[in-house]
């Protein structure tokens, strides 16, 4: 793919402390993140969204390549969105629906409300951002077979917790 | 996959709170005025008028160019110092930037009310000393701003 060179620049100025790039790079970064932080916050998605921008662009002087922006930004995403919507505990399914699995066709937001926090970034990062097992396991920072077990084993469990 | 993914969103006074962590110079506040959003908008957004009555230190503002929601903005100060601003204006969202200076203003409606924030603050290295000193600005805009809205 080429690069994106107005991506680039606009990160090149905002790391100089051009105000103007910095909103402009929020213009193109907050639909990205709030694709990222709404299925997994629910909620507390705009707290999520702000936590998370916040830190982008503090730690902004320090991302060395600008093509790796929005690879940074999903790790800083997920990442603060499963902590903002930890902080309430709650009751969860200890597993995942499988890929096109009906009931997530039909209420996606009521199948949410039923998982983790950390389950629903799985979901996320597997459904929405079409990532593989192993990079989905370096992202949240788990092991890669516990990934996998969340993924694979879940459908029969899933079906008969759903259905209770 | 079909379905509705929850998609969750920025608001302007959320969008000025990133900024303001991005900006440490800068000087942050909001607050909610008792006003729908559309009627302090209109009031906020007539940059030549409010500006001068926001803030004292600028004497006239005057709008010198437009291309869609980017606007260029001459500032005179009270001692006939004269800045030339960048301005992004939209609805609920102003953004302005100059050689030294920045400032931002958003709303948002909040219940019958509206949340509105203020940022200004200067573009130079090791201005965080003097933010205390900024702090009396920042307050001072939403104090007129509620009064010309009211």
């Amino acid at each position: 793919m080429a690069p994106d060179t107005q991506l680039t620049a606009l990160v090149v100025a905002a790391q100089r402390g051009d105000t103007r790039a910095m909103n402009a790079l929020l213009d193109r970064l907050v639909p990205f993140v709030g694709r990222l932080c709404g299925p997994i916050a629910l909620d507390d998605g705009p707290d999520a969204v702000q936590e998370t921008l916040t830190t982008v662009f503090r730690q902004l002087p320090r991302l060395r390549d600008p093509a790796a922006l929005f690879g940074w930004v999903r790790v800083i995403a997920v990442r603060e969105a499963v902590r903002i919507a930890s902080r309430e505990p709650h009751v969860a399914l200890s597993d995942l629906p499988a890929p096109g699995d009906p009931q997530l066709a039909t209420d996606i937001r009521d199948v949410l409300d039923r998982l983790s926090p950390e389950h629903r970034a799985i979901l996320v990062l597997r459904d929405l951002e079409g990532l593989d097992e192993r990079t989905v396991s370096e992202l949240l920072s788990v092991e890669i077979g516990t990934v996998k077990s969340r993924l694979h084993r879940a459908r029969g469990n899933f079906r008969k917790a759903w259905s209770r | 996959m079909s379905g509705s993914w929850p998609v969750a969103d920025l608001d302007p006074v959320r969008r000025l709170r990133v900024l303001a962590g991005a900006n440490p110079g800068a000087m942050f506040g909001e607050t909610v005025l008792d006003a729908d959003v559309e009627r302090v908008w209109t009031v906020a957004s007539d940059l030549e008028v409010e500006l001068p009555r926001l803030i004292h230190d600028i004497r006239s503002a005057r709008v010198t160019g437009r291309s869609g929601d980017r606007l260029e903005l001459l500032a005179v100060g009270t001692f006939g110092q004269r800045a030339r601003f960048d301005v992004d204006l939209r609805p609920g969202w102003c953004w302005m930037q100059s050689r030294f200076l920045i400032g931002g203003l958003a709303a948002v409606a909040d219940g019958t009310g509206t949340r509105v924030a203020f940022l200004g603050g200067l573009r130079l290295p090791g201005v965080r000393v003097l933010r205390p000193a900024m702090r009396p600005l920042v307050a001072g805009v939403l104090r007129r701003l509620a009064a010309d809205v009211g």
